[in-house]
């Protein structure tokens, strides 16, 4: 395994722990969970774009993980560990079947039968009386004893997993996602079984959208089918576009970039949908790699750069 | 099914492909052994590469039998073909454009060989058999065309396969490059006890480093034999050399 760069990761963690430690405004506390949420589910969206698929599923499993971890805390009583770590296994099951019939295809089929998905998924939310309707659930709560150190956990959880991923992508796994990407019959030819790596990638970065939605779930306390559109997942490209795809610090810097940029944009009156849809227009035409393409000048593995 | 006792790598028997109306290729026989170069030689559309395709299952045989190492793969996936010790390039494009060319022949390694350290090893060894260990962490998109052909085979025999399958290799390649070139496929024979398979237009090369030479003519077995053998066979010449000749 290539080196991990674990000193700056594990400095930038400790920062961003002590930052959230100081966070006792509400409203701030909001807008970090939502980075960190949002960072999450995009690194989840950027993970199955290492293999050249656009993952538009990536919304109807962050529902998949909140509803999962609000059923099993309000309905089965079950304690919140597990509730939340039901949230990432429920996700990570679904999308092993969902992506064995459709890991297949590729392109924009694979996109649109992931888009069809959330948008299933989302109505058979609103139709079950158990899962709460259109209304969706209430009373999804974090021990007391997290009470106040929500923005900390979130991170802290987010991170963990963020980390994860990282050192996947730069281990002789990530590689192979890599190749399918570039020339997938080439990976076939020597004994990989792309099917099967495919659904690994597919499952992994699943569990980790399912983990952001348990995440959303304790985060918010309660949960609706409209908080899960394809939407989520836009919003997710847009942070991996914004903040550059070379690199897993890209959908990072886009995060917090439109997150703040967009919280502010609330606070004015304007439509953030707006926001995010002319931050992705900007960025694909005026910067291809992203904001963190600008200053690193090159792409991570380029031997030579241009 | 008994398996084959005979020291055969492949063997087809009446291997059939129909396109629609089209037989492309027709009751083909033939067979590789060990320790040989064999080249499958004929002009355009004289069924090279779809008899490629089928004995590396990305097609599927009309009719007809594939032995691969002594076991029946008739219809068998190309990732169990691969699996078996079968790998083979493309002609286009046989490799990973945004990836160095380390991570390239990795890809070779990573079924075969457990453990990081092995399999950079084993890395190391391809790239210097290739004489590629100079460009190791260069990206190979921006290599020129005859080191990109090199990876493709680094690629491919980094899984030390026992039977290497190569669509037109050579195409493209300056004279130097295609010596070096076969020198390479020499030692992959000598030295690993590895056969070739070798679809190539370039047939100076053909004659020069094969063993033995099957010809196919319209989807049709037309002559088998050592190169001295086709370059003498009547039918191969009005065939295919003949038509050469008239350029």
């Amino acid at each position: 395994m290539d080196d991990l760069k674990l000193p700056y990761w594990l400095g930038g963690l400790v920062l961003a722990l002590a930052g959230t430690a100081l966070v006792r405004d509400a409203y701030i506390a909001s807008v970090v969970n939502l980075i960190a949420i949002g960072a999450l589910t995009a690194v989840s969206l950027r993970f199955v774009m290492l293999m050249g698929e656009l993952n538009f599923a990536t919304a109807a499993f962050v529902g998949i993980g909140a509803y999962t971890a609000g059923a099993t805390l309000t309905i089965l009583g079950w304690p919140f560990p597990l509730a939340l770590l039901a949230g990432g296994i429920g996700a990570g099951l679904v999308s092993i079947v969902f992506g064995y019939v459709t890991l297949r295809t590729k392109g924009p089929y694979f996109l649109l039968i992931g888009f069809a998905f959330t948008e299933a998924v989302r109505i058979l939310y609103s139709k079950s009386a158990t899962l709460g309707g259109t209304s969706g659930m209430i009373g999804i709560f974090p021990p007391v004893a997290l009470d106040g150190w929500m923005p900390t956990f979130i991170v802290a959880v987010s991170a963990l997993l963020i980390l994860g991923l990282y050192a996947l992508e730069r281990s002789d796994f990530g590689k192979i996602l890599t190749a399918i990407r570039d020339n997938e019959n080439v990976a076939r030819t020597v004994g990989l079984d792309i099917l099967l790596i495919k659904i690994a990638c597919f499952a992994t970065a699943s569990f980790a959208a399912g983990i952001a939605g348990s995440l959303h779930a304790f985060a918010n306390n309660v949960i609706s089918p409209g908080d899960f559109s394809f939407l989520v997942a836009a919003f997710a490209l847009a942070y991996v576009k914004v903040g550059g795809e070379d690199s897993i610090v890209g959908p990072l810097v886009g995060t917090v970039l439109l997150v703040v940029l967009g919280s502010y944009a609330l606070g004015l009156g304007g439509g953030e949908h707006i926001f995010y849809g002319a931050a992705i227009m900007l960025a694909v035409l005026l910067l291809p790699r992203g904001v963190t393409g600008l200053a690193g000048g090159k792409r991570p593995q380029a031997g030579g750069g241009h | 099914m008994p398996p084959d006792t005979e020291p055969v790598l492949l063997r087809t028997k009446g291997l059939t492909r129909r396109f629609g109306g089209l037989l492309a290729v027709s009751d083909l026989d033939f067979e590789i052994r060990p320790r040989e170069i064999l080249g499958l030689i004929g002009p355009n559309g004289a069924g090279k590469s779809t008899t490629f395709n089928l004995i590396s299952g990305f097609y599927k045989p009309s009719a007809g039998e594939l032995h691969v190492f002594g076991e029946n793969c008739t219809g068998r996936s190309s990732l169990a073909i691969s699996r078996l010790g079968l790998v083979r390039t493309f002609q286009h494009g046989s490799l990973m454009r945004s990836m160095t060319v380390a991570d390239n022949i990795l890809l070779g390694t990573i079924h075969g060989v457990k453990g990081g350290a092995r399999r950079r090893e084993r890395v190391a060894q391809t790239a210097a058999m290739l004489g590629l260990s100079p460009y190791l962490s260069e990206e190979a998109g921006n290599l020129p065309h005859g080191l990109q052909r090199l990876v493709s085979i680094g690629i491919a025999f980094a899984a030390r396969p026992k039977l290497l399958c190569l669509d037109e290799p050579l195409t493209g390649l300056n004279q130097t490059e295609v010596a070096s070139t076969l020198t390479v496929l020499e030692r992959i024979r000598d030295e690993f006890a590895c056969s070739v398979l070798l679809v190539e237009h370039n047939m100076k090369a053909v004659m020069r480093v094969c063993d033995r030479i099957v010809v196919l003519h319209h989807g049709q077995h037309l002559a088998t034999g050592t190169p001295a053998e086709i370059r003498a066979d009547r039918r191969v010449i009005e065939a295919y050399l003949g038509h050469r000749h008239e350029h």
